[in-house]
Formats: C-alpha cells, structure tokens, sequence
C-alpha cells in the first residue's frame, strides 16, 4: 500500500518539553484521517511538521517519500489549512484567489472561483467582513486550487457553528471524492469526524495512541460491563469500577461469549473518549498552595 | 512576489509619499526664499530671520526611525501575529524567496525614499549651516539629518524593524524593541565612533594677542573639544580665551605667559568623507540584520 505520509521516531522539542516524541505513523494514500486528541497533545506540531514548517529533533517524516521541511516540491504537492484559517483579512477573496497564482507554479484559479462561486462568497469585500464560515471555505479554496495530493487542515472547522461545519466538510468531502486527495484532517469535534473520516490517528501526550481504519478500530472494540473482579479477555484499554461492577473498555479480536459480560457496540467518540480518558491529568497542588 | 508585495503595502506606501509630500511643502519654500533673502539680507538680519528654522530641523531627525516602526517592524511581526505567515509559508515558494523578496522590494522603496529626503535636506539646510559654528552641517544632529547619512539610518531602522518583528511575534512589543535599538545604536555610533572616523586636527592659537575666529572654525568644520592650555600643555578651562597683545589680563596669573587656545576639529572638508563612513556603517549593520531574519524566518513556524 503506498503511504503519503510517514513518520518514525518523530519528534519536536520546544524550550526542553517535548510536544511530539516518538511518533510512528502511516498515513495510506487516498484516505480521509481525523487526527484526534486533547489540547496540546502535539496535533498542530505534527502537520506543521508534515507541512515543511517545522524541522524535526528527532527521527524523520516523509510526505510523498521526501522531507519536507523547506522543500517546495512536496510543497506543490500539499494543501495546507492553518488553525484559525488564517488568510490576508484586508484582502479580497478575488485578491486572494489571484495571489495564488503567483507564488503558486501549479495552480487552478478557475476551481477556486467555481467554488466560491457556488457557495455565494462575494469577490470584492474584504475577507475580513466575511462570517466565519465564508472565510474557512476561502481558505479551504485556496488550499484545493493548488490541487494537492495531500490536504493537511489544522482545527479547520473549530470557529464555526454547527451548519457552517456542516457545510465546509460537505464541500471537503465533494471535493476529495472527485480528486483521490488523501486528506488529514486535526479536529476536537468528534460528531463530525465519525461521519467524514474512514481513518483515524489519536494523540495524546505526544505520542500516537491509535491508529488504523475507522470501520477496524470500531469492530476491534468492545465495552463490557459485569460484576466486580470478573477477567476480560484482549488488551482492556480502560476499566471503570464501582462497588458492584466493573466497565471495561477491551481491544479483541474475537468476539466475546462470557455471559458474565454484557456487551456494547461503540460509537467512534465514545471509543476516542475512552481511549483519551485513560490517562491520569497531573496533579499541581503545590503550585497552587492547597493541600492534595 | 511584487505584486503581493505591492498589494499589502501599498497603503503605508500612499501614507509615507503623503508624508514626503507634506514635508517638501515645508522644505521648498522656505529653502528658496532662505537662498533669496541670503543675498539681499545682512548675515545678522538673516540670522534672527532663519535661525529657529534650525531648531525645527531637529524634530527631521526622527524620520529614518518613523520608517522602521511603520515599514520594518510589522513586515513579519503582523504576519505572525494574524497567523498568516502560516498560509504564505506554505505556499509554492520558500521563505527565504518570501523574506528576500519583501526585504528587497520594501528595501529598494525605502532607499528612494530616504534619498529624497536626505539630499532634499542637504540642499535645504545649507544656508543654515553659514549661520552659527555651532550649527554647521558638519555639527552633531545637523549631520545627521542630511546627506546619504540618513539613507543608512533608515536602512537600518528597516532591518532592525525586522528583525525585532522576528524575535518578538508582536507589532508592538516589536516595535518598542525597533525603538529602544535604534536609538541606542545611533546615539552610541554618533558619541564614540564618529569622532574617531579620521584623525581629528588640532588647531592652537595664542591667548595673547588672538584676534578673529580661531582656525577652522569658518569652513564649516565639526568642532571637538575647545580649550585653553598653559605654555606646558596642562589643562586651565574649557572654552576659548583672548587677551590683547600687552598689557594686564583677566586669566594671567592662572594661565601664565605662552598660554594658547587649543582646539580639536574635524575639517569642514572632510563632511563628505564622514557620511559615506557613517553610511557604510548603517549600510553593513542592516546588512547583518537582514541575514539574521531571513535565519529567523527559516526557524519559525
């Protein structure tokens, strides 16, 4: 299988912390990734890292089989949406459109204007003036006219209402079926990744929890909930105990038949709960100056 | 890249020939009428007429730093402020391309500008400088406002700007760094190093029997240091002192027989000199400055 994008050992250090470390990763081509994961967890380091802006500590990532970092042949070839869609706010977006074409070699002017044509954006106010919504789907047109064979959006939809969110990735989605653009795609809503994404990455910590096709990730899942004490089988990801009973968060592969057990199908969002809930937050008592 | 050059800036661009323009309404009359009333007027009357207008000059002094806050400053500053220095990086061409080509672009209009200015003052100021020794164009502030001196503190103002825009992803904290950086580089250049440039020349002159203005001061020079030393070189006071050629005066019994005035200048012709070197110094610091942002742009994401 070819893999876009790749990464071994990957990782960024700021001021001594580590915001990425040891990130293992493929990316197949053709597929619609979520990258998942709480604040902080290392989400916009790694596309900024896909992208060429950043260079690596540690280890390598290779987009298209070349490093990226100040590379302009893989640049060509990737779409990139920064957080907070960031475009020249006293531009139009028909200036925008045009500037494009100038420090862009390959670049199809006539697709971005389709598009924001279809979606009723006016050419000739300031971007600046524009909803939220207006200007994502902008920005979204001006990462698509470079008619990449990577898209990378960082948080490209946590500004916007619930129907403009639904609108921007209806109109990612229409796009990338058409042109087979592998797309990876950071975000903390987890509703409308269920619905857009057929694979999935977790963060947390800086390190990639899961990975793998969403439809495998949800079939190798099981929550089960018995009596207290009771041993599950597969890899438990997470238990929950009350006086009674235990909830139990299991990786498997084969389906479960101890009628002890009652057994629940997971949401992918319950799924990323569970696997984001894991972890211990640290505590800082002493920092604050109260007693634990 | 010229284009979107153009583009971002063209509005600052609008704002600083506005400026220009205000100024040479200023400039032009008075410098003709300056030039006028130079050959018809007595250098007294001309003086009490025109020498406050030196005064005004000084306030000229702040433009080169007035084009670093507003040009060099927020060149990379706002872009990372608004994020869009991730949109811009990340398109078909390097930062370097980017930051070389904005420099370049932003620093070839600057350079117009400032050339404008500094030979548009020097024609302005000449009259002016006739008036007083201490306010010759070769004098402290006069010399920094004309010639191709000021084409090396706007230079320099610019890339400082820059790069202080690249430290600091702020415009104004950016611009309070340009601010404080500018001034103590200038003030520090202008104290200790400019009267060093070439080797100052000292002109002695008797106490007893001075008469007239000491050498060198009439040619335009910059005047060093002014003082009286006894016969054997030792120091008495600052200033100048003249005592006719016999009889009792004021400072003998202090100064003692065969004291002179002694006095440190650089000569009047050596204005020129002095501007290219003070120049080339602007010049090479911006140059360092530029080659530090682009480093910076490279490393920032």
């Amino acid at each position: 299988m070819e893999h876009v994008l790749e990464a071994d050992g990957l990782g960024k250090r700021y001021a001594g912390r580590w915001a990425l470390r040891d990130c293992t990763l493929r990316l197949p081509a053709g597929r619609v990734a979520a990258l998942v994961g709480p604040n902080g967890a290392g989400k916009s380091t790694l596309l900024h890292l896909a992208v060429g802006l950043l260079r690596p500590d540690a280890g390598q990532v290779r987009v298209f089989g070349e490093h990226p970092y100040e590379n302009t042949t893989t640049l060509a070839e990737i779409g990139f949406v920064a957080q907070d869609t960031p475009v020249y706010r006293d531009f139009t977006a028909d200036e925008l459109v045009r500037m494009g074409g100038k420090v862009n070699r390959r670049w199809d002017a006539t697709l971005a204007r389709t598009r924001l044509a279809q979606l009723g954006i006016p050419p000739r106010k300031p971007v600046g003036k524009l909803s939220g919504g207006q200007r994502a789907q902008v920005a979204l047109a001006l990462a698509l006219a470079k008619r990449p064979r990577l898209l990378l959006l960082d948080e490209p939809v946590a500004s916007l209402d619930p129907l403009a969110r639904r609108e921007f990735l209806a109109a990612l989605m229409g796009n990338v079926a058409e042109s087979g653009t592998t797309v990876l795609l950071s975000s903390h809503i987890l509703a409308d990744l269920e619905r857009s994404c057929d694979y999935l990455l977790v963060l947390q910590g800086g390190r990639v929890r899961l990975s793998g096709d969403v439809d495998d990730i949800v079939a190798g899942h099981r929550q089960l909930v018995g009596p207290r004490h009771l041993t599950a089988d597969g890899t438990v990801i997470r238990e929950r105990h009350t006086d009674r009973q235990s909830t139990v968060l299991v990786r498997t592969d084969v389906p479960i038949f101890d009628p002890a057990w009652t057994v629940h199908e997971l949401t992918l969002e319950e799924l990323i709960l569970g696997y984001l809930g894991e972890a211990e937050g640290a505590t800082n008592h002493a920092e604050w100056g109260v007693p634990a | 890249m010229i284009w979107l050059t153009w583009r971002q800036h063209r509005r600052q661009a609008l704002f600083t020939v506005l400026g220009l323009a205000a100024l040479a309404v200023f400039v032009v009359p008075t410098g003709l009428s300056m030039r006028h009333d130079q050959r018809t007027l007595d250098p007294g009357r001309f003086a009490d007429t025109y020498g406050s207008l030196a005064l005004l000059s000084i306030l000229l002094l702040v433009v080169p730093l007035l084009i670093g806050l507003f040009w060099g400053a927020p060149l990379i500053a706002r872009e990372i402020e608004h994020g869009t220095h991730r949109m811009i990086w990340t398109q078909g061409i390097t930062r370097r391309h980017w930051a070389l080509a904005k420099v370049g672009l932003l620093g070839g209009a600057v350079v117009v500008f400032a050339l404008v200015y500094g030979l548009g003052l020097a024609w302005w100021y000449q009259p002016l400088g006739q008036i007083d020794v201490r306010q010759t164009r070769f004098a402290e502030i006069f010399f920094d406002m004309q010639g191709v001196a000021p084409v090396g503190y706007t230079i320099f103002a610019v890339a400082l700007g820059v790069v202080a825009g690249t430290m600091v992803p702020k415009v104004l904290p950016a611009m309070a760094l340009t601010l404080t950086g500018f001034v103590g580089v200038r003030a520090a250049v202008a104290l200790f190093a400019r009267p060093h440039y070439m080797t100052p020349v000292a002109a002695d002159q008797l106490v007893r029997g001075a008469t007239g203005k000491p050498t060198g001061e009439l040619d335009g020079a910059w005047v060093l240091a002014k003082e009286v030393r006894r016969a054997d070189g030792t120091f008495v006071t600052n200033g100048t002192f003249r005592c006719p050629a016999t009889g009792a005066c004021a400072g003998d019994t202090e100064m003692g027989p065969g004291a002179y005035n002694h006095q440190l200048i650089q000569p009047g012709d050596r204005f020129w000199a002095f501007q290219w070197i003070e120049l080339g110094i602007f010049v090479a610091l911006a140059a360092l400055l530029v080659w530090l942002a682009v480093r910076r742009v490279r490393r920032l994401a």
